[in-house]
C-alpha cells in the first residue's frame, strides 16, 4: 500500500505549487515522451530475447537465460503494456 | 462595460460553480475516494500508467486542452453576434457542462481500469460506437487542420509583420532540439536563448512601419517601410510576379471573416472577391512544410521544442495581457472600455462592426444563416465545453491520476482555467474595435500590453498578439497532422499497408486538408469542426450517463448537458451544410475548387449527422437496458464499487 500521505495532509507553498504547474505545462510531456521512447526500446529488446514468455519463441533458451537477470525487473511492466487492449486513441497521446 | 467586469464575472462564476456544484457532484454522485487505488497505481508501468503530482497533472492537462480553441472560437463568435452572447455561453457552458465533461471523462476512465472512451463505449453502449467515435476523430482532425491552415496562410499573406517571427520560430525550434538533446545544454540557458530570439523576432516585425493617413488625416492603413516588413512585402511581390500579380483564383467568404479582408490589395469590397495570390499559396506551402517536419521528424527534434517555445511566448503574452486587463480601468480607462457591441444590431452590421444582427435569425445579405442557436454553441467550443478534452482526459490524464480526489482539481480545474483564457480573449477582442477576428485579438492584446509597457508599445504589442495567435494555432496544427497520420495508419493500415508509411499518411492528410483550405471559407470549416467536437463532447457525456445508470446512480448532471449538446450540434451540422449549399455550392461564378470543397464539406456534414444518429440510438438502447436492470431487484448491485 502506498505510504504517501493523503492530499489533504500535504502542505505546499504557493511558489512550489506554481513551479510544479509550470513544469506540468512546459516539460511534463517531454519527460513522458522520453520515458515512452526508452520503454519502447526496452520492451522491444525483451520481446526479442524473452518472447517465448508470451509464446513467441525467438532465441534459444541459453541466451535467454544469460540475459534473464538484466530483464527481470522489466518483465511485469512489459507484459502488462504489451498485452493490454489498445485502440487508436492510445497511439494518439 | 470594461475589462474589470469580465474579470470579476469570471472569478465569481468559477468560484460558485466549482465550490457549490462541481464539488457536490464529486462528493454525492461520483463519490471519489482518495483511498481507492487508481489505474496509475494499479497498473504502473513507468510510462503510460504512472502517478503524477496533482499540480503537475493540472499543468499538463491544462496545456494539452488549452490551445487555439478558446481564442479562435471566442473571436469568431464575438465578431458574429457581439460580446454578450459569447460571455453568457462561456460562463453558463463551463459552469453546467464544461467541467462536467472533462472531469467525468477522467473519472469514467479511472473507474474502468484506465480504458479510453472508445473502449468503454464499446463495452457499455455498443461495439460499433467505437468505430463511429474514430470516424468523428478523423474528420474532426481534418476540419481543424483545414480551419487552422486557412486562417494562418491568410494572416501570413495579409500581414507583412507576421511571417518573420514564424520563420524564426521554426529555426529556433530546430536549434532548441539540437541544444537540448544533442549538445545536452542546460534547459534554462536554452530557454533564454530560443525564447528570447523568437520573442524579439515577433516584436520587431513592425519596426519602422508608419501609419498611412488619408487626406483628412484619418488612418487608413500601414506603410510597410521598416527593414523586416518591407523585406516581406518585397518577397511577396516577387512571388506574385509568377502570375504577373494576377490572382490564381478568387473566392467569396460569405461571412466576411477571412483575415485577407483587412488588406485592400487582396480584397475587392465592391464584388466581395478575395484574391488568392501565389504568395498565399507559398505561405500555405511553408506552413505545410512546417507541419510535415513536425509530423515526420522525431518529436524531440522539432515538434516538442516548437511547442516548448510556443508555451513561453503564449504564457508571457497572455500573462501580461491579463495584468493589463486588470489595470486598464484604473490606469487607462479608454483602453479598458468595450468597443464591440454587446449584441449585434442592424446598425452595427451596416457599420461593419459585426456580422449577424439581432441574433442572426434573419439571413445575412448573402443568404447564409448564422442563428444564435445552434451556431454560437459550436462556434465557441473550448472555453465552454469540448469533446477533445474528454478524449484526451480519458487517455492522457486518467492514467496519471494519483488519487481519485485529484480528478476534480485537475479535470474540472483545468477546464475553469481554460475558461479564464477564453474570457481574456473576449476582453481582447471586445476592446479592439473594428477589424477582422484575428486582427481584433491582436489589436486588443496590443492595447492591453500598452497598459503595462506604455503607449509606444502598441504596434509591437499588436505584432506580439499576432505572433502569439499564430504560435498557438501553429503548435496545434503541427500536432494535429502528427495525430492524423497516426490515426490514418492505425485506421487504414490493415486494409492498405501503404498508409503505414508515415510520409504517405502525412501527405494524404495534407492534400485532404489543402482541398478544404482552398474553398476560402474557413468559418464554415471552423463551425463544422466545432460541431464534430461538440458531438464528441455529447458522446462522452452520453457514455458517462450510461455508466452512471449502470451503477444505478443519478446521471442528471451529465444527461441534460449531453442532450442539449446532442440536439444543438445536430442542428448546427444541418445549418452549416445549408450555408455551404446556398452560399457556395449552387452560387453562380464561384469556381470549381470552392464548389468542390463545399460539396466535400456537405458530405462530411451528412456523414457526421448520420453517425451521430447511430450513436444516439445505441446510447438510448443502452440507457434503457441499464434502467431496466435497475428496476429488477435481483440486480441491485453496484458494479465497480
Amino acid at each position: 500500500m502506498d505510504q504517501k500521505p493523503e492530499p489533504k495532509e500535504e502542505k505546499k507553498g504557493f511558489l512550489r505549487s506554481m513551479q510544479e504547474i509550470i513544469y506540468g505545462m512546459a516539460s511534463h510531456d517531454m519527460s513522458r515522451y522520453a520515458l515512452r521512447t526508452r520503454a519502447s526500446m526496452e520492451h522491444l529488446f525483451i520481446l526479442i530475447t524473452m518472447g517465448d514468455m508470451i509464446g513467441v519463441p525467438i532465441l534459444p533458451p541459453y541466451y535467454s537465460l544469460r540475459l534473464l537477470p538484466y530483464v527481470v525487473p522489466q518483465i511485469s511492466t512489459w507484459k502488462r503494456r504489451l498485452l493490454r487492449e489498445k485502440d487508436v486513441s492510445d497511439a494518439m497521446f | 462595460m470594461n475589462t474589470l467586469w469580465i474579470v470579476v464575472i469570471g472569478a465569481v462564476v468559477i468560484y460558485l460553480a466549482y465550490n457549490f456544484y462541481a464539488r457536490r457532484v464529486d462528493r454525492m454522485v461520483i463519490q471519489t475516494n482518495s483511498k481507492r487505488a487508481t489505474p496509475a497505481k494499479m497498473y504502473m508501468d513507468g510510462v503510460d500508467f504512472m502517478p503524477a503530482n496533482r499540480n503537475v497533472l493540472f499543468g499538463y492537462h491544462f496545456k494539452s486542452i488549452a490551445a487555439a480553441g478558446p481564442i479562435v472560437g471566442v473571436i469568431t463568435a464575438a465578431n458574429l453576434w457581439g460580446w454578450l452572447p459569447a460571455l453568457l455561453w462561456l460562463v453558463v457552458g463551463v459552469s453546467l457542462m464544461g467541467w462536467a465533461s472533462d472531469y467525468s471523462a477522467i473519472m469514467v476512465s479511472v473507474r474502468n481500469d484506465g480504458n479510453s472512451l472508445g473502449a468503454i463505449s464499446h463495452r457499455l453502449i455498443a461495439p460499433r460506437t467505437r468505430v463511429i467515435l474514430f470516424t468523428f476523430i478523423f474528420f474532426y482532425l481534418l476540419l481543424v487542420a483545414g480551419a487552422f491552415m486557412g486562417i494562418m496562410a491568410a494572416l501570413m499573406d495579409a500581414r507583412p509583420d507576421v511571417p518573420f517571427g514564424i520563420l524564426v520560430l521554426a529555426l529556433m525550434g530546430l536549434l532548441a532540439g539540437q541544444m537540448l538533446y544533442r549538445w545536452k545544454l542546460d534547459l534554462i540557458l536554452v530557454t533564454v536563448v530560443v525564447v528570447g530570439v523568437t520573442l524579439a523576432a515577433m516584436i520587431l516585425g513592425p519596426l519602422g512601419a508608419t501609419t498611412k493617413l488619408d487626406a483628412a488625416g484619418k488612418p487608413v492603413g500601414t506603410n510597410w517601410v521598416g527593414p523586416i516588413n518591407s523585406a516581406t512585402v518585397a518577397f511577396d511581390h516577387a512571388v506574385n510576379q509568377i502570375t504577373g500579380g494576377k490572382p490564381v483564383m478568387s473566392v467569396v467568404d460569405p461571412t466576411n471573416s477571412d483575415p485577407r479582408l483587412s488588406n485592400p490589395s487582396l480584397y475587392n469590397k465592391a464584388t466581395g472577391q478575395i484574391f488568392t495570390l501565389p504568395s498565399y499559396l507559398l505561405w500555405a506551402l511553408f506552413l505545410l512544410v512546417f507541419a510535415y517536419l513536425a509530423s515526420t521528424l522525431p518529436i524531440w527534434r522539432f515538434a516538442q521544442p516548437v511547442n516548448y517555445i510556443g508555451f513561453w511566448i503564449t504564457l508571457l503574452t497572455i500573462g501580461f495581457s491579463a495584468i493589463g486587463a486588470v489595470l486598464a480601468p484604473f490606469l487607462k480607462p479608454a483602453v479598458g472600455a468595450f468597443a464591440l457591441p454587446a449584441f449585434c444590431s442592424p446598425a452595427n452590421v451596416a457599420a461593419n462592426v459585426c456580422q449577424a444582427a439581432d441574433g442572426g435569425f434573419q439571413p445575412l445579405a448573402n443568404g447564409a444563416f448564422q442563428p444564435l442557436w445552434p451556431m454560437l454553441f459550436v462556434t465557441i467550443a473550448c472555453g465552454a465545453i469540448s469533446g477533445w478534452h474528454a478524449l484526451f482526459g480519458s487517455v492522457g490524464t486518467a492514467r496519471q491520476l494519483e488519487y481519485e480526489t485529484d480528478a476534480l482539481p485537475v479535470g474540472g480545474g483545468a477546464m475553469f482555467a481554460e475558461n479564464t483564457l477564453a474570457l481574456l480573449s473576449l476582453v481582447a477582442v471586445s476592446i479592439a474595435g473594428v477589424g477582422g477576428g484575428a486582427a481584433r485579438f491582436a489589436a486588443g492584446v496590443g492595447s492591453l500590453l500598452s497598459v503595462v509597457f506604455g503607449s509606444g508599445f502598441v504596434p509591437y504589442g499588436t505584432a506580439l498578439g499576432f505572433g502569439a495567435f499564430m504560435v498557438i494555432v501553429l503548435t496545434v496544427t503541427q500536432l494535429v497532422f502528427r495525430v492524423m497520420r497516426v490515426t490514418l495508419s492505425e485506421w487504414g493500415g490493415e486494409a492498405a499497408p501503404l498508409l503505414r508509411n508515415m510520409h504517405v499518411s502525412t501527405l494524404i492528410s495534407m492534400i485532404l486538408t489543402m482541398a478544404l483550405v482552398l474553398t476560402g471559407t474557413w468559418v464554415y470549416l471552423w463551425q463544422l469542426f466545432g460541431a464534430s467536437n461538440q458531438l464528441m463532447a455529447a458522446l462522452s457525456l452520453l457514455i458517462v450517463t450510461v455508466w452512471l445508470k449502470s451503477l444505478h446512480r443519478n446521471p442528471s448532471y451529465a444527461l441534460w448537458p449531453a442532450l442539449f449538446m446532442y440536439v444543438t450540434t445536430l442542428a448546427a451540422t444541418l445549418v452549416t451544410a445549408y450555408n455551404l449549399y446556398a452560399t457556395i455550392a449552387i452560387k453562380p461564378g464561384m469556381g470549381a475548387l470552392p464548389v468542390g470543397g463545399a460539396w466535400a464539406m456537405i458530405l462530411i456534414s451528412a456523414l457526421l449527422f448520420v453517425a451521430a444518429l447511430f450513436i444516439g440510438w445505441d446510447s438510448l438502447q443502452a440507457y434503457r437496458r441499464y434502467a431496466h436492470e435497475a428496476s429488477t431487484p435481483a440486480t441491485q448491485v453496484q458494479p465497480g464499487d
